[in-house]
Order: C-alpha cells, then structure tokens, then sequence
C-alpha cells in the first residue's frame, strides 16, 4: 500500500508576503515557504499564482524553474486556473522527481485541463463539481463519473486523477461534514485516488483551533480511504497525526521512532 | 486478445551493498526469487563458519577434511577459500567468551589482521555470546581492519552505539543490526543506526534466525513482512540486505547434535545435521536473505545449487 501523500500549500498568492514576491519576481520568500515545508516533510509544494491573467504564462515558467533548481527533488503541483499558464509551467517542468500535478480540472468550465494533463504526462487533481458547491453526494459522485468519462476518452490514466469531493468549511456547513467524508468511502471504493483542501475545513475559526480540526479531520478521511491532502506542513500536530494514522491503517510499518522519520 | 502476463509492480528496491572490495549484495526491487516480475538483484551469496579456536562436536568429515588446519585460524581459511569456494568468510571469536578462555579484544585483532591478509575473499566478523564483549572485540578488531569494508556480527540493542560508533563511523566497516525475530525492533534498530550517524551502505541486518521447528515460522513472515515493507511501502529503513548466520542456530539444536547411539531411530547424525543446516538455509533464502553463513561443505554445495537452478 502506498503511502499517504501530502501536498503543501503555503506557496499562495492569498498571501501577501508571496503576492508581493511573485509580482516583484523576488525569489527569497518563495525558495523560503518552499524550504520551510520540504523541511516538514511535505510530498508534493502547491504553487498557486492566482488567476495571472496579465503575466501567467510567464510568471508560471519562472516559479516553476526557480523551485526545481532549488528542490529538484520535489515535484510540484501548478494552480491556477489560467489554462495557459499551467501548460507555460509545464513546458519547463522536469518530471524526475515526480510528475506534476494540476490543480485543478472539474466537471464544468475547467474540465480542459484534463486534456492538458494528458498531452504533458500529468497528474491532474478532479474537483467533484461544475458550478459552486455540489449540493449533495449524488451530484459529486455524477462530477466524478463525468470527469473519469472524459478521462478515460482522452487517454489520461485513472491512477492520475486525484478526485477532490471538495472539503467544506465547519464553521457554517457543519451538517455537510459527514456527507464529504462519505463522499471520500465512495470514491475511494471505486478504486480511485483522492485528495482534498484541509483548511477548507477549518476556515474561518480561531486560530488555535485550526490545526486541530484539520488533523482530526483527516484522520477520519484517511479511515475513509483519503491518499492525499492539501495541507500546511508546518502543522505538527497534523503531521503527527497523518504518521499516526498510516501506521493504524497498516501504511508504514511501526517501530518507536516513527514520528522522526 | 492475446494474454498478458500480469507482473507485480513494487515500489521499493534493496540497497546494494558491497562487502570487501566487490562482493556485491541487495539490489533486488522484487520479492525474493521473483525473476518474473523484474529485477532479482544480486544473487544471494553464501560464506563458511571459521573460527579462532579449534572446534569441538563438528561434523567427522569436516574435521577430517580440514586436519589439522583448524588449530590455525590462517590456515584453516586458505583452505576454505582454495577448496570450498565460498564467497565469503566469517570468522567466529569463540574463544573469546569468557568461560572459552576469554580471548583479549587485542588477540582478536591481531588474529582477524592474519586471516585478512592471507585470503582474497571478504571477512564477515562474528563475536562470542557476550554483547558487552562484542562491544570490545569490534572496536579492536575493526580498527585493525579498518576501511576494509568487513561485515561485523551484529549490533544489537544493547550495544549499537559502541560497535556503530566504532565499525561503522571511526574505522569503515560494516555494522549488522541484529534483532531478536521483532519486526519492530528490525526497523528502530535501523533507524537509531542510521540516527547515530552509520551510513546506510555501511549497514546490513540481521532480523534474527532460528533453526527449522525452533521458531522458524516466525522467523520466515518476519522476514516476508520485512521485505514487503521495503518493497511495496518502500520504507528506505528497511532496504538493507539481509544476512543470517544459519549455521550458529542448526549445529546446536538436538537434531543436529544428539549422537546416533542416543537416537538410532534418527539416523545418521552428520547427515542430520547437513539437512537441518539445508532447510534452515532455503527457507530464510526464498523469504528474502540475501547472504547465509554455513559451515558444512555439503550445504555449500547444494545450497548454492539452490540458488542457481532458481536464478539462471
């Protein structure tokens, strides 16, 4: 069985520190975030540039380079919804240390990017959804069944799609949390490998809260059958808990030093 | 549609590890013997039982063979080495437990410097039943052989930082983390190893053997999980070849040592003796060693025979 991969998200232009840098192409506070988390531990660095309507396709390669020649061991996973960026990204990613990921195709407006991860050899992350939140299982297990259909007919493979059942915010869609964690059992029993925004979950909440939620929430979807998450890193006690909770599932063998591997 | 034969694709691969100057060990990214799904690695390799005191209760027609060699530790592995063709040595300090005549860590070197200097082939280095004293003996006896890339039998819990420190760090040699039949134990062993600073490609492990009826199922689904863990969870602390001194477990055990006038209905002793040491040795060997100590030339035989007719 493999391991549970995690894909760290604090390369985001929602930040004001990496907005800055990213308009001003000044690479120390990104090579920083980028260290920070490879440190941590994390799988895959989520580089979110935003839209970049104006710059995308050229602001896309020039992160893309500047963290391979740093972490040429650590694949990346491009975000934006910019088709054209992405595929500008892609042109110069070098996939030895893993292929890339794009984040993200889904049922409705973005579902091109599938064909994009096909013609570049990616992986592509599935939004279960076309417009907004879906409003219940049945509707997300219909995104997902339509963007493996579409998959499958452009030639991409099943094992490289992460399918995202999109994680809603507990503060406000309380009721709503079972239901995504069922949505994960379902796809995961389709064989499929899944993924999903933790801090989607505790969005919104007091600070010393969120880690917390997020790390008690992935512990239940990973038991849900969860290969993957976007996630801080730098959360520890999140981290703890996704080695805890491979060593529960049978993941990674246990012996007393595992937290410090 | 034509058939397609499926193979089993594992994420993981053994390290490859070189004992002496080129007897290269691990390297296989497939479940033991596996040549159908891909890489097998290395063939298992398989060294001779020597020891630094003459040897009481061998078998009569090893002693014959070897004479009066074995009051000759040197003497005794040149001829393994021309005769047997092993691909290693392992030379064994009984003598130097304390109630065997207590052998000095200073004498060990100086004996294991001999041996080294009068063969080709590799040294694997066992100690006596003391791990405290093994602590000691290492320490001299890797110093006198220092960088040469020797193996040495074992670290264990009690004393992994003395012998890593001194084995694997200060002098270039080989540490084998032993463990007693623990799965979990195998792997901490490893990591607090690997913590201390020893280099991977200067580890090898020994996850703990037994003879066959004393455990042995046991041994063999720790070894199986071992490997799966290498494998399919490619846990990089547990890519290390594997080595098992079989012959230290089978020569004692009741089977191979109660004599023929004590159970007639068992048959020929040595021919015992040979079996056990076999199927000790095929056993550990289809479950994932990657190296056996043995010390009949008979098993030699048909143990490497073995390994041949399952790797072309």
């Amino acid at each position: 069985m493999a391991r549970f991969m995690t894909i760290g998200e604090r390369i985001h232009v929602i930040s004001p520190v990496i907005r800055k840098a990213l308009q001003e192409r000044d690479p120390a506070p990104i090579l920083e975030r980028a260290r920070e988390q490879v440190e941590a531990g994390a799988h895959y660095l989520d580089v979110n540039i935003g839209p970049a309507e104006r710059d995308g396709e050229e602001l896309m390669p020039w992160v893309v380079k500047l963290l391979q020649s740093e972490f040429p061991d650590t694949p990346l996973c491009l975000d934006t919804a910019n088709t054209k960026a992405i595929e500008a990204g892609l042109k110069v990613y070098d996939p030895k240390p893993g292929k890339a990921i794009i984040n993200s195709a889904d049922a409705g407006a973005r579902i091109g990017m599938l064909e994009v991860a096909a013609e570049y050899g990616a992986m592509v992350i599935g939004l279960c959804a076309k417009e907004g939140i879906p409003r219940d299982n049945d509707e997300r297990i219909a995104y997902c069944t339509e963007i493996l259909d579409r998959a499958m007919a452009v030639g991409l493979n099943p094992e490289d799609i992460l399918f995202d059942p999109l994680f809603v915010v507990v503060k406000g869609m309380q009721e709503k949390q079972q239901e995504v964690l069922e949505a994960v059992r379902q796809i995961s029993e389709m064989g499929l490998k899944t993924t999903g925004g933790l801090s989607n979950v505790s969005n919104g909440c007091p600070r010393n809260l969120r880690g917390l939620i997020e790390a008690v929430f992935c512990s239940m979807a990973i038991q849900c059958g969860l290969t993957s998450a976007i996630i801080n890193p730098c959360n520890k006690l999140l981290m703890d808990v996704i080695k805890t909770s491979e060593v529960i599932k049978g993941w990674n063998l246990y012996c007393d030093s595992y937290l410090e591997l | 549609m034509t058939y397609k034969k499926p193979v089993q694709k594992l994420a993981g691969k053994i390290r490859e590890i070189t004992l002496g100057e080129n007897l290269k060990l691990g390297g296989e990214s497939v479940l033991p013997f596996y040549s159908f799904d891909g890489d097998t690695g290395h063939k298992p390799v398989i060294g001779m039982e020597i020891w630094d005191v003459h040897p009481e209760n061998w078998p009569t027609t090893v002693m014959e063979e070897l004479g009066d060699r074995v009051r000759n530790p040197v003497e005794w592995a040149k001829f393994c080495e021309e005769k047997y063709k092993p691909d290693f040595l392992c030379l064994r300090f009984v003598g130097a437990n304390p109630d065997m005549g207590d052998r000095t860590p200073e004498e060990c070197a100086q004996i294991a410097k001999e041996v080294a200097e009068a063969v080709t082939l590799p040294l694997v280095i066992a100690g006596c039943d003391s791990n405290e004293k093994n602590g000691k003996i290492f320490t001299k006896v890797a110093e006198a052989l220092a960088d040469k890339n020797f193996a040495f039998l074992s670290a264990v819990e009690s004393n992994y930082k003395e012998v890593g420190a001194a084995v694997g760090l200060a002098y270039g040699n080989i540490v084998v983390a032993e463990s007693s039949v623990d799965l979990n134990l195998a792997k901490q062993l490893n990591i607090l190893l690997m913590q201390l600073g020893v280099k991977p490609e200067k580890m090898l492990m020994n996850p703990g053997c037994s003879a066959v009826g004393y455990g042995y199922e046991y041994v063999i689904t720790t070894l199986d999980r071992i490997r799966l863990a290498a494998l399919d969870q490619n846990d990089a602390t547990l890519q290390l070849p594997i080595i098992m001194p079989v012959s230290f477990e089978t020569w004692k055990v009741k089977e191979s040592a109660a004599s023929v006038e004590d159970v007639p209905e068992w048959g020929d002793q040595e021919e015992r003796g040979i079996a056990m040491e076999i199927s000790t040795s095929v056993g550990i060997l289809a479950a994932g060693a990657n190296a056996v100590v043995l010390r009949h030339p008979r098993s030699l035989e048909v143990v490497r025979e073995f390994i041949n007719s399952l790797i072309q």
